[in-house]
């Protein structure tokens, strides 16, 4: 199964990411009037994204519920206080179901990709006065990876998600159609596919003789505790995970986390510490004394490197797949119109006209001067998508006036035009968008340098 | 390709709604806006004026409090500026990392800390003084300030969530109060008769939504600006001022400035 051509792929792949996560030019929330913290890095203008698999599009489409639950965990407005204000949602630290690896707020994190959950920002009253981040974690394959928490504190999904709003985040209490359109959609996304493990979890096809050593090596005894071993905690026929909380020396009981997909996941251990594989493997050969040479830790490496592989990991973020994704948010309302929901129609209609507004600023206006050329293209996309942010909005008002029949028309207008007229209009605008790289990183380059003045005077 | 999709949109813009009849009575109407944007502009001028004798003097404190009196002059008058005069709006308003305009001086007044700006300086007084000339002579179109109006509401409810416009100087929340002030001058002088005469309810539904704006922007300082209510109330006053168009005899409000 683990064909050559794959291998060969996958490097090309993996070079290609690299490549462009060198040019990636990030660009921080910046200023003294912001409700996040003056340097916060949220990486939104990556220009690559984790891809999702759904397990439910495998056979078929995403249910009415998942596709809620992806438009939920996306909106800002389930948030309250700072979170709400700031436009953070489930999605901003959980890219696509993923980790954010280079997220990184002053004050709640000690290094990019952790985050703490207890501090004094989003909640006050959750703030237990200690910065104790956690790292984000990848939530693919959220479904067979219970207890929940970095510590395993919670064994239902259902009351992890609602804990994260209420008291991490400070929003209202939710509707149970809510968090369980969340759990539903958590629980959709699968593991991107690995060919290299069999059913059981053990290595299969073209495994490296290294590889073979590794996956050895993980399931051999502890030479201290005979009863212990890698694979006793990381089970590779139970997703690598035995649903229980150790101490592996690094301050505490925490939870055994997955190792699948986990070459996409790093950093690793709960608060994110450490980078590599290498500086895993370095740890529990000191804790455990396990006696590793060179050669068995590059082994174990390399196990784990095959282990925690996955096809396609990234995609390229351009106007294709944010439609896509605000076109599934969008089926949601063929249900709620009908049903006169209000509270489902005005949650849809603020998170996608909210994801459309920032479509828009992709399409850099007339007088930004980072940007030349295509002005007609740029002022056509923009003006289409904003055409469509206001039909939204027009539903919104027909639902939440009880004119069910307008607000149907008002969305069959809103769904042709992104049938074929604003995908064509975005097309044409491309070259001249923020998903054109030189385009990207000229704008981020003239804002960082901008920027840049005010930190030097300060 | 693309002109053919653009069509479309338009077409579908017709077959929602949009209508033309004769609009001459609101042609009287907006001649009623001009001393507000010779009045809006002039300020800036002044303040322009100031803000390049406070540089000459070397005096920081006094050349950030110039910018700030000429932007708000001019964030007053962005109702008519993107439309009647796009080349002197790009020119003057032009961001990130323009060579000159507000946004260049505000970087080095805000940012750098340095009053090293003089040809800036000197740009934007040029600039701001070319615009004044033309003021007394331009035509003003009912439509045009329509669509200026319209696009400034849009635009008060974008995301501010990275620092806003004037995020250097932070004063992004001063831009989205003056870009109020001159939207409700700008209804209420040219539309509100007209629309009210044709649709009391309408007038209202405007009206009630321009007061909502200016609710949320009075908020002390911009982390605390409801940012969900703010879209909101931008994007219903958008769907009035579509509807409201249709009753004064007006093409749909156009949605960027060079997109009809």
């Amino acid at each position: 199964m683990r064909l050559a051509r794959f291998a060969v792929a996958a490097v090309t792949l993996g070079l290609l990411i690299a490549a462009l996560h060198d040019r990636v030019m990030a660009f921080p929330v910046e200023g003294d009037q912001t409700a996040l913290p003056a340097n916060t890095e949220l990486n939104e203008d990556a220009l690559t994204r984790p891809r999702e698999v759904f397990r439910s599009e495998l056979t078929g489409r995403k249910s009415y519920l998942v596709n809620l639950g992806n438009l939920a965990f996306s909106s800002p407005s389930i948030m309250g206080g700072v979170a709400r204000q700031a436009n953070v949602s489930c999605g901003t630290c959980h890219v696509n179901g993923a980790g954010n690896a280079k997220f990184f707020m002053p004050k709640m994190s000690t290094r990019p990709g952790n985050f703490d959950t207890t501090g004094p920002l989003f909640n006050p009253k959750a703030d237990n006065s200690l910065l104790d981040p956690v790292r984000i974690p990848s939530l693919r394959g959220a479904r067979y990876l219970a207890p929940y928490g970095a510590d395993g504190r919670m064994a239902s999904l259902h009351d992890f998600v609602r804990n994260v709003i209420v008291n991490e985040f400070a929003g209202s209490e939710p509707s149970p159609v809510i968090v369980d359109a969340i759990v539903a959609y958590l629980q959709d996304i699968d593991f991107l596919p690995n060919p290299s493990l069999g059913p059981t979890g053990q290595l299969v096809g073209k495994v490296s003789e290294s590889e073979r050593r590794g996956e050895a090596l993980f399931a051999k005894p502890f030479p201290h505790d005979p009863g212990m071993s890698c694979a006793g905690c990381h089970v590779p026929s139970g997703a690598f995970v035995d649903h229980k909380q150790h101490d592996v020396g690094s301050g505490g009981l925490f939870k055994t986390p997955t190792l699948r997909n986990a070459d996409f996941n790093a950093p690793y251990f709960h608060d994110g510490r450490f980078d590599t594989y290498d500086q895993v493997v370095a740890h529990f050969d000191s804790v455990f004394a396990l006696g590793l040479t060179a050669q068995d830790k590059k082994d174990l490496v390399a196990y784990l490197t095959a282990v925690g592989d996955g096809i396609l990991p990234y995609e390229h973020d351009g106007a294709g797949a944010s439609l896509k994704e605000i076109n599934d948010f969008a089926t949601v309302l063929d249900t709620a119109i009908a049903a006169g929901d209000k509270d489902v129609v005005a949650l849809a209609v603020d998170t996608i006209g909210g994801e459309l507004r920032e479509l828009t600023e992709q399409y850099p206006d007339r007088k930004n001067t980072s940007v030349s050329g295509g002005e007609q293209q740029r002022s056509n996309a923009r003006a289409a998508l904003k055409q469509v942010v206001l039909l939204l909005r027009r539903v919104d008002i027909a639902v939440g006036e009880g004119r069910t029949a307008d607000a149907a028309t008002d969305y069959r207008n809103y769904r042709y035009l992104m049938a074929a007229a604003v995908p064509s209009l975005l097309a044409s605008a491309e070259p001249w968008s923020l998903f054109n790289s030189s385009v990207h990183d000229q704008h981020y380059g003239a804002l960082r340098q901008v920027m840049q003045s005010k930190h030097v005077s300060q | 390709m693309q002109k053919t999709v653009a069509l479309c949109l338009v077409a579908f813009a017709l077959a929602t709604g949009m209508c033309r009849a004769t609009a001459a009575p609101l042609d009287a109407a907006a001649e009623r806006y001009r001393p507000y944007m010779i009045e809006g502009i002039g300020s800036a001028l002044t303040g322009a004026r100031e803000l390049r004798e406070r540089i000459a003097a070397n005096d920081l404190a006094g050349a950030k409090k110039a910018w700030l009196s000429a932007r708000a002059g001019w964030e007053r008058s962005e109702v008519f500026t993107a439309g009647f005069v796009p080349e002197l709006d790009a020119l003057i308003d032009a961001w990130p990392n323009a060579d000159s305009g507000f946004h260049a001086i505000e970087a080095k007044l805000f940012g750098a800390g340095k009053t090293d700006v003089d040809d800036d300086a000197d740009a934007l007084v040029k600039n701001l003084d070319g615009l004044n000339g033309k003021l007394r002579d331009m035509p003003l179109t009912p439509q045009g300030l329509l669509d200026g109006t319209a696009r400034l509401a849009y635009e008060v409810g974008e995301s501010k969530a990275d620092g806003g416009e004037s995020r250097i100087s932070g004063t992004s929340l001063d831009d989205m109060r003056n870009n109020v002030a001159g939207i409700e001058f700008a209804y209420r002088t040219i539309f509100a008769d007209a629309l009210k005469a044709a649709d009391a309810k309408l007038d209202q539904s405007v009206t009630a939504r321009i007061e909502q704006l200016k609710t949320i922007v009075a908020a002390p300082d911009l982390p605390h600006v409801d940012v969900r209510a703010l879209r909101q109330a931008s994007e219903e006053l958008l769907v009035a001022l579509q509807a409201a168009s249709v009753k004064l005899g007006l093409h749909q409000p156009t949605l960027e400035a060079q997109s009809r």
